[in-house]
């Protein structure tokens, strides 16, 4: 067992703690023709090296043309930067007309000393031209044009790819991968069920809440059910569910093809005279549209459920009265109209999913960047194309 | 601390589950040696990599980096420990975020009080050791081939002139002539920079060419030695190893190059006399 040492003393490059890095510069009669002596001592590593870079800007300069003797022979230590600093200081010497020549080098220092100066040989690299702020976003707008009007099209140009590839499955069904269908469904409907039934029934308890406050005041408590009826049946329960599955599903389609991408998985189907649209997208984009409807009407059910319980809570309409309300409240044009939507969202959120998914490239980081803007850009569709909707619906009076 | 190992390991033991990976591992690596790390798939080399640096805690066994030992560190001594030892992943590990550049400054940053004017120019003279064209400064790893990211990620693992310099397969997916480039690279730093290298390496050229002993992880355990010592031992697996095709090819290779020096050499002799 060793005795217990000063670990933080030790582990300061084996004692640097007690001594630094000197220089003492002057005149030399000791050499030829008024000479001048630099003498560098001490330990010149890291640890000191703003000490040494302040002595070597503070020390005294050689008059103008003298010969130059860099002595080294008490440098005790020497690392990267120590050696960068000394050779800086005989290049730069060198620069102002002086004769420089290096003295009493180590041999255990000469093969670092000589390493650093091949390097600090290379030219430094370019600097990048001064931006201009102005410019710069002018610039950047237009770029950011430009490219969101690539990927409208880009988007475009992958729906019909799809579409194609869907009328092909259609001539020949067998081809269609019912497993995989089948497994998306589970992942995208089945398993969101319980996070899309508690927060529906949260928004439909909210809402009842809000409307019940305001209605009290004309007297017109039971009008809530009206309320409820007709802003979940036509807007949010199909409206929260494409957020939830653009969220949980949209953004699961972008980091599995990503990932297969990254792996080079795509690339392995397409050697095998595979599709990887058929493969990995239809099937997708099909699990999306069959539970998308069932999980907006799930939805529809949860919110008007949670409505009820909190219109019984704080207004007392019993369930009988709050379903009879519905009933001459809401015809199934509501909820079609409602419904209606839900596999255009759906196949909205999968077309962006898998298409941004398949424009993983290389490295993992890609993964996260796509899988965000799937999400964003899965959302931002969705609400532009339910305002279309609406519009569309009022023109046509339903 | 002259003469005592740099890195010293004593009965290390790994487990992962009811899997047991090192059962009672000793090593010593000794100052100024380049230590090859070989071993089959699943014998735990990255393993013992990982605990020696600290990644992994081990299940029982001591390490000592430098003298101390690393169980007993607190953070601040851990850290002092941390800035000298430099590695280099098996994928480089850059940070895909920053410029080749930024990655060497990082550990400058972090570390000392350079002024970033001094931090930017010893970056540039790692970027230049390290083997780099001055212009790859600039450059995300992402822009970088393969054999670019390994002097990268190396420039950075130098950055702070570390004691050791742990490398994690440093040849692998190169071509031969880049891991050829790459091996005679890190041995003139080794000399020039005085560094002691450990190396986990699949690579029977490295093997031969670069490190002065070998470290074979056989039976959880490990056998150090030269390579004349492991080429006689009897044990099935470093048999195998040293004497298949591909270890025959390199210990070749390693002939017909000192025959070629020696003949240089001769040439060289005569050409003075």
């Amino acid at each position: 067992m060793r005795a217990a040492e000063p670990v933080a003393a030790t582990l300061a490059k084996d004692g640097a703690a007690k001594d630094g890095a000197r220089i003492e510069a002057g005149n030399d009669p000791g050499l030829p023709d008024g000479g001048w002596r630099i003498a560098a001592a001490g330990r010149w590593t890291l640890e000191w090296a703003t000490a040494v870079s302040d002595a070597l800007d503070r020390a005294p300069k050689p008059p103008g043309g003298a010969a130059v003797r860099l002595d080294l022979a008490r440098v005790e230590a020497l690392d990267t930067v120590g050696a960068y600093l000394l050779n800086r200081l005989a290049e730069r010497l060198g620069a102002d007309g002086h004769a420089v020549s290096v003295a009493g080098l180590r041999p255990e220092h000469a093969a670092l000393f000589d390493a650093v100066r091949d390097a600090g040989k290379a030219p430094p690299h370019p600097i990048e031209r001064e931006h201009h702020p102005v410019l710069d976003m002018v610039v950047r707008t237009g770029q950011t044009t430009v490219n969101a009007a690539k990927e409208i099209l880009d988007l475009v140009g992958f729906l019909g790819l799809v579409t194609v590839t869907f009328a092909r499955l259609i001539l020949r069904p067998s081809r269609l991968r019912l497993t995989s269908v089948l497994f998306h469904i589970e992942q995208t409907g089945l398993n969101a069920l319980p996070i899309l039934g508690l927060l529906s029934f949260l928004i439909g308890v909210v809402l009842a809440f809000q409307g019940a406050d305001q209605l009290k005041r004309f007297g017109a408590e039971l009008y809530v059910v009206n309320l409820l009826g007709i802003s979940v049946l036509r807007e949010i329960g199909i409206l929260m569910t494409a957020i939830i599955v653009a969220g949980r599903s949209g953004s699961a389609f972008t980091a599995q093809i990503g990932t297969m991408k990254v792996n080079q998985e795509v690339d392995a189907i397409g050697t095998m005279g595979l599709d990887p649209v058929e493969l990995l997208v239809v099937p997708r984009a099909l699990a999306l549209m069959v539970t998308l409807p069932l999980l907006a009407f799930y939805a529809d059910v949860m919110g008007l459920f949670g409505g009820a319980v909190m219109a019984y809570a704080t207004l007392d309409i019993t369930f009988g009265q709050f379903i009879r309300q519905l009933h001459s409240a809401v015809g199934i044009n509501t909820v079609i109209a409602g419904l209606i939507k839900a596999p255009v969202f759906a196949l909205v959120i999968a077309m962006v999913g898998c298409y941004e998914g398949l424009k993983v490239s290389g490295s993992a980081e890609s993964v996260g960047i796509m899988t965000t803007k799937a999400v964003v850009e899965g959302i931002f569709l969705v609400i532009v194309i339910d305002a279309v909707f609406s519009v569309l619906f009022s023109m046509l009076g339903v | 601390m002259a003469g005592s190992p740099v890195i010293r390991v004593r009965g290390l033991v790994t487990r992962f589950g009811p899997q047991t990976v090192h059962d009672g591992l000793d090593l010593d690596v000794e100052r100024g040696e380049v230590l090859g790390v070989v071993g089959g798939s699943g014998t735990g080399k990255s393993v013992l990599l990982k605990e020696i640096l600290g990644l992994i805690d081990p299940a029982a066994g001591r390490i000592e980096l430098l003298g101390h030992d690393t169980a007993d560190l607190d953070r601040a001594e851990r850290t002092a420990l941390q800035a000298r030892t430099g590695v280099l992943f098996q994928n480089g590990a850059l940070f895909s975020s920053m410029t080749v550049a930024e990655n060497v400054m990082l550990p400058l940053k972090e570390h000392t009080d350079l002024s970033p004017a001094l931090i930017a120019e010893v970056a540039r003279v790692k970027i230049a050791m390290a083997g780099l064209p001055p212009d790859a400064g600039t450059k995300h790893p992402a822009q970088l081939s393969g054999g670019m990211i390994k002097r990268a990620g190396l420039a950075r693992a130098l950055a702070l002139d570390p004691d050791i310099l742990f490398l994690d397969e440093p040849t692998a997916g190169l071509d031969p002539i880049g891991a050829a480039a790459f091996d005679t690279l890190i041995q003139g730093l080794q000399r020039s920079l005085g560094l002691t290298v450990f190396m986990v390496t699949h690579d029977l050229d490295s093997l031969t060419s670069i490190c002065d002993r070998i470290a074979v992880l056989v039976d959880k355990k490990i056998r150090v030695g030269t390579l004349a010592q492991h080429l006689a031992d009897p044990h099935p697996w470093i048999h195998d190893y040293f004497h298949g095709p591909r270890g025959r090819a390199a210990l070749d290779a390693k002939e017909r190059n000192q025959a070629r020096r020696h003949e240089e050499e001769d040439a060289r002799r005569l050409a003075k006399g």
